[in-house]
């Protein structure tokens, strides 16, 4: 349990980003939009000629194959660009360590992982990477995928309201959520960052003598640029391997709270921009309740054990309560950044942990938390409507057989590409190849296997495993969860969203979507829905776990 | 009668977006950027951006948020130098709880015949103030060996 004090600096910090995110989404919207905004003076010229530079027209709109195809090759050339970086790091400048090219297999894994939001590492960054890796290629991809995510959102959300006649421009909307949304969020949250402690130099590695005379190297980098736009971004790949656990990338429990303030932003702020961008802003009311609801469950599972004392894996500086706070809202929003080791978290954070990557909507990660939340909404709506004999319509959009197929081939992705893999890697004994595993008890090890790839198919990217994963097995298997689990579900729903465009709309919707009871029924279907698919297997993981461990504690 | 020519505009490849916005994202988010927030972090906080470093005797002695690696009896020492049972998450983590600091006061009382008192009144005063929002008592091991060495000259001559 946790005290009063830290229960209000939880409802603190969640205040903090629903309050900001509430102020930020009219302005959002604007840019997603295309309305005038304040930056106009300042980035219309550049914004135009860049348009030009690109050959695109920016008031010409895209059906939704060519939004896809137009986002998925953009992610393909900037993978490129940032893999040929990483390989050949050795050659380029900015490299003070003298570290060699990446292996092409590491490089490819992890520009897959970080173009997808995933960022799971495989890779130790202090001891592999060169500041120029660090910023061309891995603050770069994390730039952009957290701009796909956006874009796709707002493409959605074009599909589905009223009277629109395309899907909106990809190129625009990309330009326009990278230089309006993310670049200006990042500079400010970058150097609050570094104000606080989080080191920012291109100068070399620092070699000291310490107060015993011993000699100590200092690794520090261009650190606070990287963790502004991988918290801002829900991306969560670290500058340093054991991530923000990391005392540079992390200091104190300020920037702890920060940072955990910093992952909800975002997410937080485009569920009111929602409301907005449809026109009608109530109904972000179910996406909120339905988001943050679940998100406050999580935490209050979490916060059931005892919040012990410092243990191993974790940060003196964070304890229980900092580090239990910090996984339950990195995988709710799906960063999967880490400010302890997972194996020094109480069974029950972990379970929320899976909550959060299997339902991928509490808020979700950058853009693609409402696109899976419009998922739910669909699924809802149709269940409700035959249930109360209703026609199902959404924002007036009557939902017919095709698009409750479309949503039910997005939602099983998902539990497909988690389950079958995890069977997969005890079925082909691929688990033995981990060092160690064998020692680990069943229920321990089989939770770090489902989480595993239920972090990579949420595009999450914390995991227990780390370099141990580092086989054939667990490098391909991941690989493709990722991939899959990025580019499918954004393809499908996509697809769902544009057979929107030019469909009849009644003018008076006959279940309202935007009430309260509506609200509540949402978050019960996704509680259902998840906990149906999932449950079986957690029992086997966490919670078997948790109670195995309640028994040796009171036998 | 003259036909009506439509002006030939080069129709774009359709890779052309797709290369050249590849290019620029790569240079204005991963170069740019920053360089940016670098050149205003060297400018505006040159002290935490060069990594927060403590200074005895007017050089460099390490960073006071990484592990200062004591091992000596007449010093606290930090976590990860005992045993793996007690080791952080990164490796470095600079702090102890406040429990493990005050363990450590007999041994140190020993090696330096500071009074146990004197010691306790040190680790306690050096408690990091965010316990006033949520969080468990922690020290910094690097802070509190400096004002050891500070306030003690004698007791610890060879360093001061």
């Amino acid at each position: 349990m946790i005290d009063a004090l830290q229960a209000f600096v939880v409802v603190a910090v969640l205040g903090a980003a629903l309050g900001s995110g509430w102020a930020l989404a009219p302005y959002v919207a604007r840019v997603l939009a295309g309305s005038p905004t304040f930056l106009d003076r300042l980035l219309g010229p550049l914004e135009k000629r860049t348009y030009r530079l690109i050959g695109t027209d920016p008031s010409s709109g895209m059906g939704w194959k060519q939004y896809f195809f137009a986002a998925l090759l953009l992610n393909v050339a900037q993978m490129a660009i940032a893999f040929l970086v990483l390989v050949g790091q050795g050659a380029l400048p900015l490299n003070p360590q003298g570290f060699p090219g990446m292996n092409w297999e590491l490089a490819f894994n992890t520009v897959v992982s970080f173009a997808s939001n995933t960022n799971l590492q495989h890779y130790a960054g202090e001891s592999t990477l060169s500041y120029f890796s660090q910023m061309g290629a891995i603050q770069f991809l994390q730039f952009t995928s957290a701009a796909t995510g956006v874009c796709v959102m707002a493409a959605m959300v074009r599909g589905f309201k009223r009277g629109s006649a395309n899907m909106g421009n990809f190129y625009v909307d990309f330009v326009r959520v990278v230089s309006r949304i993310l670049l200006p969020l990042c500079l400010v949250a970058a150097v609050v960052m570094v104000a606080l402690g989080v080191p920012q130099t291109l100068g070399g590695y620092i070699t000291v003598k310490t107060v015993e005379g011993a000699t100590q190297r200092l690794l520090v980098g261009p650190v606070a640029s990287l963790v502004s736009i991988m918290q801002i971004g829900t991306n969560g790949g670290g500058y340093f391997g054991a991530n923000s656990a990391y005392p540079f990338q992390n200091p104190t429990p300020i920037t702890d709270i920060l940072q955990i303030y910093l992952m909800l932003l975002l997410p937080t702020t485009l569920v009111f921009a929602f409301g907005e961008l449809v026109g009608k802003k109530r109904e972000t009311l179910p996406i909120l309740i339905a988001s943050y609801g679940l998100l406050a469950i999580d935490l209050m599972i979490a916060f059931i054990p005892s919040m012990a004392a410092v243990g191993p894996g974790i940060e003196a500086r964070f304890g229980a309560f900092f580090s239990t706070f910090w996984t339950v809202v990195t995988t709710a929003v799906t960063t999967g950044s880490v400010n302890s080791s997972l194996a020094g978290n109480n069974p029950l954070a972990i379970l929320s942990a899976f909550m959060g990557m299997v339902i991928q909507a509490t808020p979700g990660g950058e853009g693609v938390g409402i696109m899976y939340m419009i998922m739910y909404i669909v699924i809802t709506v149709f269940v409700v409507g035959l249930m109360t004999g209703r026609t199902p319509e959404y924002l007036g959009a009557k939902i017919n057989a095709r698009d409750v197929k479309l949503v039910m081939v997005a939602f099983l992705i998902h539990p497909v590409i988690i389950l079958v893999p995890t069977v997969l890697a005890y079925a082909t004994k691929a688990v033995n190849a981990i060092p160690g595993f064998s020692s680990l008890p069943t229920s321990v090890g089989f939770t770090q296997i489902l989480y595993e790839f239920t972090s990579s198919a949420a595009n999450n990217g914390s995991d227990f495993l780390g370099a141990a994963a580092n086989t054939p097995f667990f490098n391909v298997a991941t690989a493709v969860v990722i991939f899959v689990g990025r580019f499918a579900p954004i393809m499908v729903l996509l697809a769902l969203s544009g057979s929107m465009i030019g469909r009849r709309r009644s003018e008076s919707q006959t279940l309202r979507t935007d009430s309260g009871s509506f609200s509540l029924v949402l978050t019960g279907s996704i509680v259902l829905l998840a906990v149906l698919t999932f449950l079986p297997f957690l029992m086997l993981g966490p919670i078997l776990t948790y109670f195995q461990g309640l028994v040796n504690f009171l036998g | 009668m003259t036909t009506k020519v439509e002006p030939q505009r080069p129709r774009p490849a359709s890779y052309r977006p797709i290369v050249v916005l590849a290019v620029l994202s790569m240079l204005v988010c991963g170069l740019l950027f920053p360089l940016v927030v670098t050149g205003i972090a060297q400018g505006a906080f040159p002290y935490q951006a060069n990594g927060s470093q403590a200074t005895l005797n007017g050089r460099s002695v390490g960073s006071y948020l990484i592990d200062n690696n004591f091992t000596l009896p007449a010093f606290f020492h930090g976590r990860n130098e005992s045993n793996p049972a007690t080791a952080s998450a990164s490796g470095v983590d600079p702090d102890v709880p406040l429990s493990y600091a005050l363990s450590q006061v007999p041994r140190i009382h020993n090696a330096t015949g500071l009074p146990e008192a004197t010691l306790i009144a040190i680790v306690t005063s050096h408690v990091q103030w965010t316990i006033w929002i949520g969080g468990d008592p922690y020290v910094n091991v690097l802070r509190l060996n400096l004002a050891l060495i500070g306030d003690y000259p004698a007791a610890y001559s060879g360093y001061g």
